[in-house]
């Protein structure tokens, strides 16, 4: 999945786990040399180094050298809720005043991204990447949909058309009985796909649980640049320990 | 319809997508059109950057083109924008469009109405969209909507507003959309079409009735059917004497004209009520019904 230009790839689920391409996109751009901003806002620290170690990419050491920055937002949440008062610009005010938005995070994204990464040995670190995981969970936290969204388009401005680089972010979707006007996780995907390039959703395999065939994930190119297209395409997956396959409908090699 | 929309201007035109295919390629044939007609047209970009919108354009026509910038900082967060989308009342835009020198036959463009939605009250919202209408200083505004962002009832309104509706969906072919037209003239007659489109990399628009796809339909069935009556240790077929026999069969609940006429003549001896009254009966040889005055 290699990625030329500047692109918004929004990484989705239904009733599965897409967090394995997170862990791909987090090991991918490590290696390509690119400096990362990653917003862990669901996990630990330790989780992803766990993967990444797996993956050949040690996140520690990349967090030393610079090229790394990781928003551990499990453990910053209990400093910004233990303390009396907190600032609007602080990332993760939300916490305390989530009707108030999102400016907060974005400024902590933007300085990340715009520091002239030089690491300690005097590289220059190639375009930045912004990785979240996920985004879903703040609808949960009391952040409006709106707010959300005014925040994907002010990263996507600052990352993807500025700075020339590149975002991902995973978004979880619910089944919901009630109506898909109603604020929910639903509709944020919906306003994340009319904004990004590249949408992948991953859910499992309509006829049921296989061992060999672990979903399927539908590939939505929206934009290249200038040109907007509307290609659709459905590939089978299978999870593996380093990584995954991915393989046209119909020819896992356990069929064929 | 929607080549006639586009080459005339005029009203409020709304452009409506969703998810499944996006209008923004149809807004840039809009914006290309009005500037061949020679009009000013000001967009107002808060969702896309000026490439994206305003690519393609001749020298002359770039001159009559204000790309108001919204994008990349829509709510002023970083202090960059020229027009944000608080600023989104009739007296800024007025002021705004006034501002320009020989203003003439201006065209308002708003990418998109969603994100002024997301920011405004529906009602105010709509309040600023008429007025725009009303105020004599724009002819022609042209909006995108995206019509699976927000509720039922608030895209109901804004349709309402417009003059004409465009709605984009995509179509089977993968080259081609399908625009349906909704065009309300001034006095309230209600025009719709359905057109399939594309537009080009410099934004020409190219219009065509429905596509005929050969090789989609299966004209041949190569299925052979094998004949059920054969290899049985019964007989399932008829002769030629029994098959006129069944035809002429009459069905029990089939209503002919024989049995029409059997029924309306009257048989003797048949179906007759001979009542015999009973020393307790008062049978009362009057009409019951005389006294009416029916």
């Amino acid at each position: 999945m290699q990625t030329v230009q500047s692109d918004f790839i929004l990484v989705s689920d239904r009733r599965a786990d897409a967090s394995f391409l997170i862990h791909h996109y987090l090991s991918f751009y490590l290696r390509a040399g690119c400096k990362v901003c990653f917003l862990g806002l669901v996990q630990s620290f330790s989780h992803y180094s766990a993967v990444g170690q797996r993956l050949g990419v040690s996140l520690a050491q990349a967090r030393e050298k610079g090229q790394l920055v990781f928003l551990e937002g499990l453990k910053e949440s209990f400093g910004v809720l233990l303390q009396d008062t907190s600032q609007e610009t602080q990332p993760l005010s939300y916490l305390r005043s989530p009707g108030a938005g999102l400016e907060g995070l974005f400024r902590f994204v933007e300085s990340c991204v715009r520091q002239s990464g030089d690491g300690n040995a005097g590289e220059s670190w190639g375009p930045p990447v912004l990785l979240i995981d996920d985004l879903s969970v703040l609808l949960s936290l009391g952040v409006s949909v709106g707010a959300i969204l005014d925040f994907t388009l002010y990263c996507q401005a600052t990352v993807c058309s500025e700075l020339q680089g590149n975002m991902v972010i995973l978004v979880r979707c619910e089944e919901e009985d009630a109506d898909d006007d109603e604020e929910g996780s639903n509709l944020l995907q919906r306003g994340l796909v009319h904004q990004c390039n590249l949408a992948l959703h991953v859910e499992g395999l309509p006829t049921g649980y296989c061992r060999d065939i672990h979903g399927q994930m539908e590939v939505w190119w929206r934009q290249r640049g200038e040109t907007i297209y509307n290609q659709r395409k459905i590939f089978h997956f299978k999870v593996h320990d380093k990584g995954a396959s991915f393989f046209a409908r119909g020819t896992s090699s356990a069929v064929l | 319809m929607l080549l006639d929309v586009m080459q005339a201007g005029g009203g409020f035109i709304l452009l409506e997508d969703s998810v499944q295919c996006s209008a923004r390629g149809l807004l840039r044939c809009f914006i290309h059109a009005a500037l061949k007609r020679g009009e000013d047209v000001h967009v107002l970009g808060f969702e896309s950057p000026e490439t994206q919108v305003c690519a393609g354009l001749d020298s002359s026509s770039v001159q009559r083109l204000h790309f108001h910038k919204g994008f990349p900082d829509p709510l002023g967060w970083t202090c960059r924008s020229s027009f944000t989308v608080e600023r989104f009342t009739s007296q800024h835009i007025t002021q705004l469009i006034k501002d320009t020198q020989h203003a003439q036959a201006s065209v308002l463009v708003v990418d998109s109405l969603s994100m002024v939605l997301r920011h405004h009250d529906p009602v105010v919202f709509c309040q600023t969209l008429q007025e725009l209408r009303k105020g004599g200083v724009i002819k022609t505004i042209i909006g995108l909507l995206h019509s699976d962002l927000h509720q039922q009832g608030i895209v109901g309104i804004v349709c309402h507003l417009a003059d004409t509706v465009i709605s984009v969906a995509p179509a089977d072919n993968e080259r081609l959309s399908v625009a349906k037209t909704t065009r309300r003239t001034k006095s309230g007659k209600v025009m719709q079409e359905e057109e399939y489109f594309s537009v080009s990399e410099d934004a020409a628009l190219s219009v065509q009735a429905k596509p005929r796809q050969p090789g989609h339909v299966q004209r041949e069935r190569d299925v052979s059917e094998a004949d059920p009556t054969s290899n049985l240790t019964f007989n399932l077929r008829l002769s030629e004497d029994e098959r006129k026999a069944k035809e002429k069969v009459a069905l029990p609940f089939v209503f002919s004209q024989q049995k029409k006429s059997a029924l309306l003549r009257p048989t003797p001896g048949s179906g007759r009520i001979v009542y015999e009254p009973d020393a307790n009966d008062d049978v009362d040889e009057e009409d019951p019904d005389d006294d009416l005055d029916v």
